[in-house]
Parts: structure tokens; sequence; C-alpha cells
């Protein structure tokens, strides 16, 4: 069942557009979206929380259009950066506490239960957490008020590759607990050890979006890997 | 509402602000422009609008489930909570002046405008300018304090003016002892509750739409 639906987004800025991004996400799945840096991801994340306000285009959850329903579309989703961390200087227990205060569905057995599974000391600020670490936190945080899809803005750069091994187990665990996980990255095998659909975007359009083993299907020539496929297509994407 | 405020209570405030709050005090000091203490009130809220900002404050309350009017309501009920914490402590000085203080020789001798009820309307005045010139024109961005050197130079101005103004021939009731032109006193505070009142109403409308627009 698709959670989310994003139809023909489109974000026009001086230097750079977004041209008619369109594609699903499916409860309980893994969805890499990958593209160079400047390709369009950050963009279209933002334009899915309405952070940047879009030119053109359709983006439902759960069924309902955002706009009119941001407030209760919000009660069931997440989002998390690996680039931002929110109030560096307070503790995570106030940070925790202030959140949890928002969500009528917040679990405080969760929060605890969570920050206890990712090692987590409440006692502690953003700016004591390593960058992996802020973005557990922030999972803790979407994760206690039970959000249903998580939207994940380059959650694995900047991390060391045993970090990035555990924050993609932790992806796998909450999709076999039903979550929609939604992550961008510009790292290929961040995609080839967890997700299960590839969104490819190059350019402000998106150029491929399906199952992992479809989209080897379609793209990959025979001995490619993933990487090789996405660098291959990339480099045509840019002689186009 | 009420998560909001704490929000902002708890995680945005600058500790800056709690403390500018004593500058309320200088409503006491003799020979010394009491207005100016108006000024370093609002001067320890913007210091948590930089803070908020740092904290990328304004990002993660637009990911709450709130509206993003929301965002700037709690801005703005964080902003007044602090200008009328400030302003009750300029209001105790003020009254301790008007009263049991009223025939000391240091304020008696006093150059600068005395504090009173007249002052305390010019007050919040300030406080209104503070809203309508800085916070309308930061909620245009959330990131730029360009309108905080404006609010700087419409304060300064306007506390100029006010110390003076009881210089002007006709004019030195302003500058009332005690309970001396009560009703005067009273028509020039209320004058500046309904100051502060419109101009915080206009700057809050504006600042809604100007946030409603920008991308974050």
């Amino acid at each position: 069942m698709n959670i989310v639906e994003v139809k023909n987004l489109t974000k026009e800025y001086p230097a750079f557009r977004l041209s008619e991004v369109s594609f699903s996400l499916k409860e309980g799945s893994i969805t890499g979206f990958v593209g160079r840096n400047g390709a369009g991801k950050t963009t279209t994340i933002k334009a899915m929380l309405n952070l940047v306000h879009r030119d053109a285009g359709d983006i439902r959850y759960f069924g309902l259009p955002l706009a009119g329903h941001e407030k209760e579309i919000r009660q069931r989703i997440g989002y998390s950066t690996g680039s931002v961390s929110w109030y560096p200087r307070k503790r995570l227990q106030d940070i925790a506490s202030v959140t949890g205060s928002f969500f009528p569905n917040w679990d405080d057995n969760a929060y605890r239960a969570y920050m206890k599974e990712f090692s987590l000391d409440e006692q502690k600020t953003p700016r004591e957490l390593s960058e992996g670490m802020k973005v557990k936190f922030n999972l803790v945080l979407a994760l206690s008020h039970r959000a249903e899809v998580l939207i994940l803005d380059e959650p694995t750069s900047g991390l060391d590759p045993f970090s990035r091994e555990e924050l993609l187990e932790i992806f796998t665990m909450l999709r076999d607990g039903g979550t929609a996980v939604f992550f961008s990255t510009h790292i290929v095998s961040d995609l080839e050890k967890c997700a299960d659909d590839i969104l490819y975007i190059s350019r402000g359009k998106i150029r491929a979006a399906k199952t992992k083993q479809d989209f080897c299907d379609a793209y990959s020539h025979a001995g490619e890997s993933l990487e090789d496929t996405i660098l291959r297509m990339e480099k045509e994407a840019v002689r186009a | 509402m009420r998560n909001i405020l704490r929000k902002e209570l708890t995680l945005s405030a600058s500790p800056a602000t709690y403390f500018f709050l004593i500058f309320g005090l200088m409503f006491f000091l003799p020979g010394y422009p009491v207005l100016c203490s108006v000024f370093f009130v609002t001067l320890g809220i913007f210091k948590s609008f930089q803070n908020a900002r740092e904290a990328n404050d304004f990002v993660f309350s637009a990911l709450l489930p709130v509206a993003k009017r929301d965002v700037v309501k709690g801005k703005y009920l964080f902003t007044c909570l602090m200008e009328m914490t400030g302003f009750a402590v300029m209001t105790v000085a003020t009254l301790l002046r008007m009263t049991v203080l009223k025939d000391v020789a240091v304020y008696r001798e006093n150059a600068l405008m005395n504090a009173n009820l007249s002052a305390l309307g010019a007050g919040l005045f300030l406080f209104g300018l503070f809203n309508l010139i800085f916070l309308s024109g930061f909620f245009r961005t959330a990131y730029s304090f360009g309108s905080f050197i404006g609010y700087i130079a419409a304060a300064f101005l306007a506390i100029i003016v006010f110390e003076a103004v009881h210089y002007v021939p006709g004019l030195g009731a302003v500058n009332a002892f005690g309970l001396e032109h009560l009703g005067l006193q009273l028509c020039l505070f209320l004058a500046g509750v309904l100051n502060y009142l419109v101009f915080t109403l206009v700057s809050y409308r504006h600042a809604c739409r100007c946030f409603e627009r920008i991308d974050l």
C-alpha cells in the first residue's frame, strides 16, 4: 500500500529546476533516494515536508493531501538529517521532553527503550554526540511518537563505515517493524546493503524509480555493480 | 499553545534574555536615561533570536505538528512575556519612586526624564517599536538580523525625544513627580499601552504572512 505519493513535484530556482518529480513509498519498505550533490534530493525532501513551497505538484501522505492536513500528517511522520543538529547546547532529555509534548502519541517507554538500544545518554547535549549518534537521536524522537514514515536526508553522510553499517541495520529493523524508510544518499553502497526500492535523481529529474532488482535488470550491464551502473547513468545524463 | 511557549522558554531562549530583565531596575538610577533599560531588555530578547537561529530552532519548530503561524505565535508570546516581565520590574521601581522615594534629593535634581507613569508609557512605546521593527523585519527571512539595526536607530531617537521632551515650553508636566498631574500621567501611560498593542498586532500579522511565504 502506498503511504506517500508525490506527483509532478516542481520547484524552480534561478539556477536550478526540480522537474515533475513523481514517486511513491510503500509501508514496510526502504527506499534509497540516490543522486549526486546538487541533484535535487534535499529540495525534494524539503518540499515533501513543506519547508519549501512547491511551484506545482501534489503530495499525499496516508491518502491525505499535505496542504490542509499538515498537522495530522506531521503526527505520523519523522524527519532526520545528518547535517543539522537541533539545540546543540541543550540536554537530550530536555529536547525529548519538549518534543514529546507536541505528540499525543508520544510513548515514553518506547523513548527510553530506544535510547537504551542506541546507547544514548540523555544527559548529553547534541554537540557532545558524534554525527552517527545525532542521527540516532533524531530517529529516537521520530520513533517515540510512532512515526510510520521516516524521511531522512543524507543520514549516512559523514559517518565512518562502522556507524553506517550500524545505521543501515537499524533501517532494516524498522522496515521489518512496518515503518517506511525514505533516505537520501550519494553513497551507492548504502543502497546495495539495505534498499528495497531505488529512486535515482539527476539534474532535478527522476531518471529511475524501481525496486532494486528491477533497477539492476533494467539498467545494469553484464558484470556491472549497482555503483558502476549509477555512475554510468550519471555520466550519460551529463552528456545528454 | 502552552507547549510552544514551553519550547521557547526551555530550548530557544538564551540565558542572556533572563539576565537582561534585571536591567529593568535601571529605573531606580538617578541622572541616567531610564528608558535605556527598555533597550537592554529588548537586547536580551534579541539574544534569544540569535540563539534560536544558531540552534536551527525555526526548522525544528516548522517540523513539529503545528501550523507555521504557530511558530510565529510562539516567538511573539515569548517576546511579550519577557517584555512584560521587564516592564513589571520597571513598574515596581517607578511606583516606589513615585511614592516613598518621591522627595529623595537625587531624584528631585534629576536633569533627565523622571520615572513616572508617562515614562512607563514611553517604555511600552519602545517595546512596541521593537516588535514592529525588529520582529516583523526578522520574519521576512527568519535569518537576517538587519532589522535590529533599524530598531536601534529608531529606539535611540525615541529615547532622546522622550528624555528631552519636558524641556519643551509647556510640556514640563510630563516630568511630574509623585502623583502630580495624575490625569496627564495616566493619559500618557494609556497612550503607551495602546501603542504597544497596535504595534504588536500589526507586526504579528505581518510576520505571520511573511513566515508563511518563505522557504526554510
